[in-house]
């Protein structure tokens, strides 16, 4: 590689990460909260078997989970206007990363709550607390929990797919990208650079999961998976 | 008086009839244990005293106050449970916090006691079933037989009229039964209404002083634990009772 395109590649690497620090992360961080909301009263709803909301609450997961996100953003950003709603880039975004996610995140948390066994809610009505103040204070904690490293996991798949609202006209990473190609030409570096600040983000957020689970005691310390692999290499021998 | 009278129990599990019709009165200072064959409807009823199956029929008085079992109110379900406690087969202690938060909760959350307060009775009730010094351990890091002990000092820190065990050892491995019979024995002597259903002869024998044997969903007989393990009057209770004979006989064979 000549030296003209490291130059390039290093002066070229600010333009990309910066729309990435300034857009594209604090999306995520703002549509994933407004999903985990979304995601725990409908969760909440369903798990708790409510009539008519928890229908309501299906049709919603059926419907955000049925279409493409593409094609959702593309009928909020240029669908809407046609019939007088017209909403900017960045909110358009939003709201359908917001309720799109919050479909994916219902299902998993959902399925944590149905795994924390019956029991537990048994014993908080026989201590006398209610049904929303034993969801509140002993199965949904424990639903948390057990549902964190799938959350993480959707998290990380929306900082990437937030590469989609360059076509909205967003102005995040793969947009600057795309800008800074009309004029530079250089596709396979630019599209190669901007894969690594992809990888560089998943990687921060991969190592932050960890920490946090290690704090929420989630699997084992990794002393002890030394331990077993030993222990496993010695049966081997 | 009656802390707790059933009448007329019934309960179906689909085609399932476990209770048929049953009716029993429970008196204050009672120590009861529910024995019988499997799938006799033992934990069926206790779980109908509080609601945690709802039953077909019936009639509970507790307190002095008539309920239609089919028709309980929220309300009135939520205030008969603040009065009485239950003890599961599985513990069932709350996995999300320490051993006093599990004893402190029910007042705290359930009672609205203030923390201080709940924290003096919690400790107080984890030093009567010898649990002191452990009141910040989860119950995974708990032996089963301390996770039940914590899961009776629970139920004994609301103070409740009356307290359901649901086969409080059966999940236990033989040595550490002794250590929540003897928490039970103590709870007995100090004039706790405790039913219990259980498979410990040994503690029906010794520490209740009303048996019920219950063989498919009815009470066959009942009475003191004297007469009914030395001179029972039913056939099925005779037949039962050498059933346990024999397996005593079958453990110990030095014996014959």
């Amino acid at each position: 590689m000549d030296e003209s395109l490291w130059t390039f590649l290093i002066e070229s690497f600010p333009k990309i990460i910066l729309p990435g620090l300034k857009i594209t992360l604090p999306l995520t961080a703002a549509a994933f909260t407004w999903a985990f909301c979304i995601a725990i009263v409908n969760a909440l709803i369903q798990f708790a078997n409510i009539p008519v909301l928890k229908q309501a609450s299906r049709l919603y997961v059926w419907i955000m989970r049925g279409t493409p996100l593409m094609i959702q953003l593309y009928i909020v950003f240029f669908g809407l206007p046609s019939v007088g709603v017209v909403i900017d880039p960045i909110p358009s975004a939003l709201i359908v990363f917001a309720m799109n996610e919050g479909a994916y995140c219902t299902e998993t948390i959902r399925g944590c709550l149905e795994s924390v066994p019956k029991g537990q809610l048994e014993a908080g009505y026989c201590v006398g607390m209610s049904y929303p103040q034993t969801m509140r204070r002993v199965v949904l904690p424990q639903a948390l929990k057990t549902a964190f490293p799938s959350l993480s996991n959707s998290f990380i798949c929306m900082v990437k797919d937030m590469s989609l609202t360059a076509s909205i006209s967003v102005a995040e990473m793969f947009y600057e990208t795309q800008r800074l190609l009309g004029r530079t030409y250089k596709t396979l570096a630019l599209y190669a650079e901007l894969a690594v600040v992809y990888l560089i983000f998943c990687t921060v957020l991969t190592l932050l999961q960890r920490l946090i689970e290690r704090k929420l005691g989630i699997g084992q310390p990794s002393k002890k998976r030394w331990q077993i692999l030993g222990r496993l290499a010695h049966v081997r021998s | 008086m009656s802390v707790l009278e059933i009448r007329h129990l019934k309960k179906k599990f689909e085609e399932l009839e476990v209770l048929p019709d049953l009716s029993v009165s429970i008196e204050k200072g009672d120590v009861v244990a529910v024995i019988g064959p499997s799938g006799a409807g033992k934990t069926t009823m206790l779980r109908c005293c509080n609601f945690l199956e709802k039953a077909d029929g019936g009639e509970l008085t507790f307190d002095g106050i008539a309920h239609d079992l089919r028709k309980m109110k929220t309300r009135d379900i939520a205030a008969i449970r603040k009065r009485t406690a239950f003890v599961f087969q599985n513990y069932n202690l709350f996995a999300n916090k320490t051993a006093l938060q599990n004893v402190t909760e029910g007042l705290i959350i359930g009672r609205h006691m203030n923390r201080k307060k709940a924290e003096e009775i919690g400790r107080a009730m984890l030093e009567k079933v010898g649990l002191s010094g452990r009141e910040d351990a989860k119950p995974d890091q708990l032996s089963g037989g301390q996770q039940q002990r914590v899961a009776i000092a629970r139920a004994m820190a609301t103070d409740p009229e009356i307290i359901y065990f649901d086969e409080p050892t059966s999940a236990l491995d033989p040595e550490l039964i002794g250590e929540v019979l003897s928490v039970m024995r103590k709870l007995a002597e100090e004039g706790m209404t405790m039913i219990v259903v259980t498979h410990e002869m040994s503690f029906a024998r010794n520490v209740a002083n009303r048996i019920l044997f219950l063989v498919d969903g009815q009470i066959v007989e009942e009475g003191a634990p004297a007469d009914f393990f030395g001179n029972p009057k039913t056939d099925r209770a005779k037949e039962f009772i050498r059933g346990l004979e024999d397996r005593e006989n079958a453990e110990n064979p030095q014996r014959r």
